[in-house]
């Protein structure tokens, strides 16, 4: 089982956003993809998921084509996302979020479960169980019974991923999953998503913390201004020089803008960031 | 401490009472309707078809976010369907179980049939084109004389009839409507318990979220659609057996636009809260009866009230029948 890109591109009328991408992912393995805000890494994503469509070339799943699938259907082949700008369902609760994923598989018996209670009684049972479990590997199991939009931020970026889980995907994309989280919340995800490397699972996470990416990833897809720049394992994409240049940044110029920043930040009165 | 502990363990108690209260007096006054005049059975009459409406149009607005303005057009299908099968206009007598039968079929088929042209339309968009669909259907009824006899409607429909038991007299008609709502709020509610009221309410959330997570969003709204519709239809047979006679006149946009606001002002998305509205719009035009002409007007100061009082409806979607079935028998 591979996810592959075959000469992929997306073009808004002349704007061409992702040009002529082609590369593999492999399950077992955790794959960044990276580059400067506008590189395109989002919309590789959405492209995978079937948010946006492919303007031209392949994405294949296990010898399947996907790129000309509804959403819908993609998502029912095993490809499970997650949203740069959290997408849960606000006004249902945190269980009712992971529990709707089973629709797919369960819509056929609707008459059944209003029909008979017995039968509803025992699916339903069947269904929150499984979703607890998964509530619980990530600590949420407190907000089963709140509603997603009240959750702190933190929590519903890991409500957002475990609903992603609840599909069992075979591929699962993470799209910023440590956005607007703070270094403790960040090192909970860390742990989390290296306990999810999986042999049946290809994991793809775009993401500008390097420190997880780097912690995390095994393989990494740089992308710089719609191209695929670079790719390989963490310690060759830190070395190349094209990458430091168009991204990283060479050591020194990572120094100069930390020792600038702290000097602002002097400025303004500023503490330095405080957790605890 | 303990002042602090007061007020906090005081409300509990007073939302468990005013629940209970509210439902004594529902069925108070549903034991005691077939006891009333007849006209009040009338009014009453009118209040139940005005829930089960509510209840099915809800499926549509409130469980799958979707404004349905034009929702009367169902219930005309429904009334017609038993006018053309059973009156003298075609001389066709069928009885009233399959009338029923055929009704939520075709009403189906109706919902399904708006649903396909409407389904990639949202919020505002898809108001107008329902809008314009119900008065498609009442102007159809309107003009096509040879089949519903136009503005004249169809009269002399027949009595309904099951198994021999004839519904026709005001306080018949209320008992087959207590069992008809009765069973259709139930259903109802247990399709929103459903994976398919689940799926429902994730599409109302976020659509393309929704369809992220595999739900087919055609077939589910289409479901919503049908459904609703259908319910709508089964309304309009009973509406129709209940009166006797039929015309475009019953079936305006001012209908929808009540529905709508039944379900606004009771609670949007809830079976208690229909329940509540319906209550409130029919039941108090007629206590309110010598102040006719100042209706619409109260109407709009209740809405503006209500509005900034309990903007989630009287009954708001987080207390569903279950948690007033949990509140009435304990746990």
């Amino acid at each position: 089982m591979t996810l592959i890109f075959q000469n992929i591109r997306k073009q808004y009328g002349s704007n061409v956003a992702i040009d002529d991408v082609s590369t593999e992912f492999v399950p077992g393995l955790i794959h960044g993809i990276i580059g400067p805000n506008g590189a395109g890494k989002s919309t590789l994503i959405n492209m995978t998921a079937g948010s946006y469509t492919v303007s031209s070339g392949a994405i294949v799943l296990d010898g399947r084509q996907m790129q000309s699938l509804k959403k819908y259907e993609i998502a029912n082949s095993g490809i499970a996302r997650t949203y740069q700008n959290i997408r849960l369902f606000d006004q249902m609760t945190a269980l009712e979020n992971l529990e709707v994923c089973y629709y797919p598989t369960e819509v056929g018996a609707t008459w059944r479960e209003v029909l008979w209670p017995p039968f509803s009684r025992s699916q339903r049972e069947r269904r929150r169980e499984a979703c607890m479990e998964i509530l619980r590997f990530f600590n949420l199991q407190g907000y089963a019974t709140a509603e997603a939009g009240s959750l702190p931020y933190g929590r519903q970026r890991m409500l957002e991923i475990a609903r992603a889980l609840v599909m069992n995907p075979r591929v699962l994309l993470l799209d910023e999953p440590a956005a607007g989280l703070n270094h403790h919340e960040t090192a909970e995800l860390t742990a989390k998503l290296a306990e999810l490397r999986s042999p049946a699972r290809i994991m793809i996470i775009v993401e500008h913390d390097m420190d997880l990416v780097m912690t995390l990833c095994d393989r990494i897809v740089v992308m710089h201004h719609g191209k695929l720049l670079f790719q390989g394992t963490p310690a060759e994409v830190q070395a190349n020089p094209d990458v430091q240049l168009a991204y990283l940044g060479t050591a020194n110029d990572i120094d100069e803008i930390r020792a600038a920043a702290q000097d602002r930040r002097a400025k303004l009165g500023i503490r330095a960031r405080q957790r605890s | 401490m303990s002042a602090a502990d007061t007020p906090a363990a005081a409300a509990p108690r007073t939302r468990r009472i005013i629940p209970f209260l509210v439902f004594a007096l529902a069925i108070a006054l549903l034991v005691a309707t077939p006891f009333l005049p007849n006209y009040h059975i009338r009014v009453i009459n009118g209040l139940l078809i005005y829930i089960l409406l509510g209840i099915g149009l809800n499926i549509v607005i409130g469980y799958a976010g979707l404004l349905d303005l034009g929702f009367v057009a169902f219930y005309a299908v429904g009334a017609y369907t038993y006018a053309l099968l059973a009156s003298p206009q075609f001389d066709l007598h069928l009885p009233f179980l399959l009338i029923l039968l055929i009704a939520a079929f075709l009403g189906m088929l109706t919902g399904i049939l708006l649903g396909i042209p409407v389904l990639k339309l949202r919020g505002d968009y898809l108001a107008i084109v329902t809008l314009g669909f119900g008065e498609i259907i009442r102007i159809m009824m309107n003009n096509v004389d040879w089949l519903t006899g136009g503005p004249q409607g169809i009269a002399r429909l027949d009595k309904a009839s099951v198994f021999g038991i004839e519904f026709a007299r005001p306080v018949e008609i209320y008992f087959l409507l207590l069992v008809i709502v009765f069973t259709v709020a139930v259903l109802v509610w247990r399709m929103e318990q459903s994976i398919l009221g689940k799926a429902w309410a994730a599409i109302r959330e976020d659509q393309d979220a929704a369809r992220g997570i595999g739900i087919n969003t055609t077939n589910a709204k289409l479901a919503a659609f049908a459904t609703s519709a259908s319910i709508g239809s089964i309304a309009g047979v009973i509406f129709a057996a209940s009166q006797r006679f039929v015309s475009p006149e019953s079936f305006t946009l001012q209908e929808s636009v009540l529905i709508v606001l039944m379900i606004v002002i009771g609670g949007i998305g809830n079976i208690l809260g229909i329940v509540a509205g319906a209550a409130i719009l029919i039941l108090l035009p007629e206590v309110l009866r010598e102040f006719a002409e100042w209706r619409i007007l109260f109407l709009g100061l209740l809405m503006i009230v209500l509005i900034i009082i309990r903007p989630a409806g009287i009954v708001p979607r987080s207390f569903g029948p279950d948690k007033l079935i949990r509140g009435l028998f304990g746990k």
